[in-house]
């Protein structure tokens, strides 16, 4: 044995004496740490519903604009033909595809719609009706008709809201209006050919998709379009992503032709809504450890109390007063790490066995049910981060740590002499 | 005579002064002594007569509150609380009245716990154990915890952990009060015995006869001060 050995050998016998107290100390870390990873990970699951139905509504996990498109909404901010090249281009390099689900490019302006009834603001938007297909979730909305086909002209695809505002149906005319690329007003006629109900109203009310060449037509554009929306297979594939984009586009950021954002930029309404969500779920278990840490600084201080001979003893025998506080934290830290690793594996076995096809809340609030202007799953599906699991067990051993730091405080000022009168 | 620079032990006019609820108790009233090295001494007393006090402050385990005390040449009065653990561990063996050994640890780790600190490597560690053990007559018994052994086999183990470091000093509190006489005799055969071979320097705390009859030197103490200092053999050779 080590000095260091020695600490830990002495640390893990002495748990294992004093097993009925260690046993209830670690159960309140099992629990703690079961609970922990089964509210992380299905609160990361619905964070990531959240932000995937928030991508496929709108400008996708990164979105590459025109710098002040984010800001203006207006046409005039579009991607000229050459940085829309290029961000196509980047898009093809195999360590972005490799996580691309799908890239698509829109051309979003807001305007006016207008039927015999009445005008609606509206935000329009026109789409390559397959990728927009593939990329949206607005197409698994329909509730009538059908969505834009690649044939289609004059065709627009409405939200239920909208079509109720202006008494709309099917086959029905609007006038969409908005500036143009040459600042004129222009108008253009289209026909309802499907009804969408996300059932989030910002959404239902105002978003018309059309397809992207009569989008092109009608506001003088051409082929340039204002976003380039950029769908991944994960949330977490956004930095690194968003890292490679900026460096493979960096001469056209550099020319102020782009800006590749993420979806935290682009809908920063979302961005603060999982934050929140976030901080609430941090407070909740800074509340749950701060009460386990205080049984456990309870149990431990007892311990200590207790124990008030054998500091004593071991002071006696060569000890210093700071390695007999570094035994507390010892046995502190490994009794904290192993059944917070305990609860951990428990927590994922328990979580992934029970609810890997979802937590149901739909018995709580029906399923049009948004938040932020997203449409919400009732069902949670859980998601299993390591970086999650790391983070909990380095949580757990500072929970370790500090819950033994008082305890050990107090050892190390015991008095040697008194401490071995000490009767048990 | 030592001076004092040599001594095992050398106290000059020590105090110890304890509050008692707003009530001064004099447990080390003034004591000066000087115990040579391989000494083998027996503090004898009446309860509350300050001689567990004045083994703790030879022992440094408790500090005085005037006065001073060198222990094999050193101020330990004066030193910090690092350094005096580092002295104890280095310097200084305590065996105590209730055994005190480490339920946790094994009777071969007890032993070789002072060796484990000082950073010993394990064969060393093992081959000083073993041969004390053997010496003893504890051989066999090495990984038994000290549930499993009897009080003077504890009592012997407690006697190998202080001794095994090859410390300047063993401070022994009352070591055979809670053995019978003839695990108190075999103890007492074995300190004899490692403070003749070994050099190793002995002070007792007692008020056991037999410990006071074996003693070389017998100091006894009466409300915290010497009433009698009593020599029965002649000074260890330097």
């Amino acid at each position: 044995m080590s000095r260091a050995n020695t600490l830990v050998r002495l640390a893990l016998r002495n748990l294992r004496r004093q097993a009925r107290r260690s046993a209830i100390t670690a159960a309140a870390m099992i629990v703690g740490g079961a609970l922990m990873i089964f509210s992380l990970s299905i609160g990361d699951g619905g964070h990531e519903d959240w932000i995937r139905s928030g991508a496929r509504m709108g400008s996708g996990h990164i979105a590459i604009q025109a710098p002040n498109f984010q800001k203006s909404r207006k046409i005039d901010d579009r991607l000229p033909a050459p940085a829309r090249a290029a961000a196509e281009a980047a898009l093809l390099s195999p360590q972005i595809a490799e996580h691309l689900l799908a890239a698509v490019p829109q051309l979003a302006v807001v305007g006016l719609s207008s039927s015999p009834t009445g005008a609606r603001p509206a935000q329009i938007v026109g789409v390559d009706p397959i990728a927009e297909a593939e990329f949206s979730i607005l197409d698994d909305k329909l509730v009538e008709g059908r969505y834009l086909e690649p044939d289609d002209r004059l065709a627009a695809y409405i939200g239920a809201g909208l079509m109720e505002g202006l008494d709309l149906r099917l086959g029905s005319r609007l006038v969409l209006t908005a500036q143009d690329a040459d600042g004129e007003i222009a108008g253009q006629l289209v026909r309802v050919v499907g009804v969408y109900r996300t059932g989030v109203p910002e959404v239902d009310q105002v978003m018309i998709h059309i397809p992207l060449a009569t989008a092109g037509s009608w506001l003088r554009s051409g082929d340039d379009v204002t976003t380039i929306a950029v769908l991944l297979d994960s949330s977490d594939r956004v930095r690194p992503t968003s890292r490679m984009l900026n460096r493979e586009l960096s001469a056209e950021i550099e020319a102020g032709d782009l800006t590749v954002l993420s979806w935290r930029e682009a809908m920063p309404v979302l961005d603060a809504a999982v934050r929140i969500d976030d901080l609430g779920n941090y407070v909740w278990q800074g509340i749950m450890f701060g009460i386990i840490a205080l049984g456990i600084v309870n149990t431990v201080l007892m311990s200590v109390l207790y124990r008030k001979r054998e500091f004593g003893l071991l002071q006696a025998l060569g000890f210093t007063p700071r390695q007999t506080g570094g035994l507390i934290v010892t046995e502190g830290i490994i009794l904290t790490f192993v059944s917070g690793l305990i609860g951990i594996a428990l927590g994922l076995f328990l979580t992934w066995y029970f609810f890997r096809d979802g937590l149901d809340f739909s018995f709580a609030w029906d399923e049009e049910w948004s938040f932020s202007g997203i449409a919400m799953d009732p069902v949670f599906v859980p998601l299993f981060r390591t970086t999650r699991v790391l983070q909990s067990l380095v949580f757990l051993f500072l929970i370790g740590t500090f819950a033994s730091i008082y305890p050990a405080y107090r050892a190390t000022r015991i008095d040697v002499a008194e401490a071995m009168k000490f009767e048990r | 005579m030592n001076d004092g620079n040599t001594a095992a032990v050398r106290t000059d006019e020590v105090w110890k002064i304890f509050e008692q609820e707003a009530e001064e108790v004099q447990a080390v009233r003034g004591v000066t002594l000087v115990i040579e090295p391989g000494e083998f001494v027996a503090m004898a007393g009446p309860s509350g007569s300050g001689k567990t006090t004045l083994l703790n402050l030879i022992g440094g385990l408790t500090r005085p509150s005037r006065g001073g005390i060198w222990v094999d040449g050193r101020d330990i009065a004066t030193m910090s609380n690092r350094a005096l653990a580092r002295m104890r561990l280095e310097r200084i063996g305590f065996i105590f009245q209730a055994y005190n050994l480490l339920p946790v640890l094994t009777a071969l780790e007890n032993a070789e716990f002072p060796l484990l600190l000082q950073g010993v490597n394990g064969g060393e560690r093992h081959r000083r154990v073993k041969a004390l053990f053997e010496r003893t007559g504890l051989a066999g018994l090495e990984d038994r915890r000290p549930g499993k052994l009897s009080g003077g086999q504890q009592q012997r183990v407690a006697v190998i952990r202080a001794v095994v470091g090859e410390p300047a000093l063993v401070l022994a509190d009352e070591p055979t009060a809670n053995l019978d006489r003839a695990a108190s005799d075999r103890l007492l055969d074995m300190m004899e015995e490692l403070n003749r071979d070994l050099g190793t320097t002995f002070v007792f705390a007692t008020h056991d006869p037999r410990v006071m009859e074996r003693a070389r030197r017998l100091i006894r103490l009466v409300d915290g001060a010497i009433e009698s200092d009593e020599r029965r053999g002649p000074e260890p050779q330097q």
